[in-house]
């Protein structure tokens, strides 16, 4: 089991890091919910906009 | 002969395991200067948050799951009780800053079938995989093999959600309602406060209706405000209550792209959160920050005490358990608005009516999860 998780750890912290350094990040971290019309913490929206 | 054994091999084994200590605090170390380098201090602020609740939840061993199935079984309502705490503590920081200093919000969602739907789903799940968002997080971070089964399950569920909750959006449904939107930042506190001790008041008469323990272990107790505290602090590095699943949404979204995988005619894709999500760096997103933060803190937790990882794997059957568990958990997170985090700690430290939904189905569903535990050679208790 230690090493299964030895090698989940180096692939999960290497993707981790390449996923950071190979994309843009466009300020501070966020969650779905800071974007307008947002009405869950996934940014689903509110029903009442759906309807319109 | 057998203690003698027992003893010798034990004292054989380093009580502090280095290499999994180091890794996870190098880890760690390596993912804040990252963010630092960018000049995010507030996500470095979410992944050292997030390895504070890893090792809080590990230390105390605070559990949703086991806290829930113990009442449902036997009436025992101290670990329900150790939650409400925590969510007390968080809701006096939540309801009013949410309410009243801009660029800050709490944790909301529609109120119809999407949500008891998921939250029902997810009850079953986290009784099978033995631990729901932040159990599986911290268990896995822990060294439990069979919760590393859990959390990739968990991954592939959430994106499987992704793609199915439009259409159950599409069920229909109402706005969320939020305490502080009728009765103001502290009306709307004294509101969630009162709700949080009128549920704890009912669940302390059902214990003692069954004759079970009421009084939460000092160590729950002590879990339940460290941990609320530390909630508090990640609200307020990341202007919204924590969460965890929709990190894992990401992380299986991106590996789905990264295999060839085209969601842009996804809808839930399209939404400007999870199309902003995918198309930037998973440390941008603060559930990913919190999450592996609480993974590398509940590793370097259990490496710095005893020998990390070296239990056997468990039965098949566990396993598989397991495996059906993290699945019906990430689906169920998906259309169900999150977890016991996301959804029922920070909906209810919210004010917001759907925590408490979100509580109820999860119940249900965990009365179903305890029936089906035993077809796993799981223990109803």
């Amino acid at each position: 089991m230690r090493l299964v998780y030895a090698l989940v750890l180096i692939l999960g912290l290497g993707a981790v890091v390449a996923d950071h350094l190979a994309s843009p990040s466009s300020g501070r971290a966020v969650s779905p919910e800071d974007f307008a019309g947002a009405c869950a913490p996934c940014g689903a929206p509110c029903p009442s906009a759906q309807k319109k | 002969m057998t203690t003698t054994t027992l003893d010798t091999s034990a004292a054989s084994l380093p009580r502090l395991d280095w290499p999994f200590l180091f890794a996870a605090l190098l880890g760690t170390a390596v993912l804040v200067a990252l963010v630092a380098l960018d000049g995010q201090l507030a996500s470095a602020a979410l992944i050292l948050g997030g390895f504070a609740l890893g090792v809080a939840f590990l230390k105390t061993e605070f559990s949703f799951t086991a806290a829930w199935r113990r009442f449902l079984v036997s009436g025992e309502a101290g670990g329900l009780i150790g939650a409400l705490l925590l969510i007390a503590v968080a809701a006096m920081a939540i309801v009013p800053v949410a309410a009243l200093v801009p660029g800050f919000g709490g944790a909301i969602a529609p109120i119809g079938p999407s949500l008891i739907i998921g939250a029902f789903v997810f009850g079953i799940g986290m009784q099978l995989a033995n631990g729901c968002g932040s159990g599986t997080l911290y268990t896995a971070g822990g060294g439990s093999g069979r919760m590393l089964i859990t959390l990739a399950l968990f991954i592939v569920g959430s994106v499987i959600g992704s793609l199915h909750l439009p259409a159950f959006l599409a069920l229909g449904g109402i706005d969320p309602v939020l305490a502080s939107n009728y009765f103001g930042a502290w009306g709307g506190l004294a509101v969630t406060l009162a709700s949080i001790a009128a549920v704890a008041l009912v669940i302390a008469a059902i214990a003692r209706a069954r004759g079970a323990n009421v009084m939460p272990r000092r160590a729950i107790l002590v879990g339940g405000i460290v941990i609320g505290l530390l909630s508090i602090g990640v609200f307020l590095a990341g202007h919204h209550p924590w969460s965890v699943t929709f990190g894992f949404t990401v992380w299986g979204a991106k590996l789905a792209a990264l295999a060839g995988f085209d969601f842009s005619g996804a809808e839930f894709w399209q939404w400007p959160g999870p199309k902003r999500a995918l198309a930037e760096s998973i440390l941008s997103d603060t559930s990913s920050l919190t999450d592996v933060g609480m993974i590398l803190g509940a590793m370097a937790a259990a490496a710095a005490t005893k020998p990390f990882a070296r239990t056997a794997w468990p039965p098949a059957r566990s396993l598989l358990a397991a495996a059906i568990g993290g699945l019906l958990m990430g689906w169920g997170a998906r259309i169900g608005f999150g977890c016991n985090i996301g959804a029922f700690v920070g909906g209810v430290a919210s004010g917001s009516l759907h925590g408490w939904i979100w509580f109820a189905a999860a119940l249900g569903g965990c009365a179903i999860g305890i029936r089906l535990r035993p077809l796993f050679g799981l223990s109803r208790e």
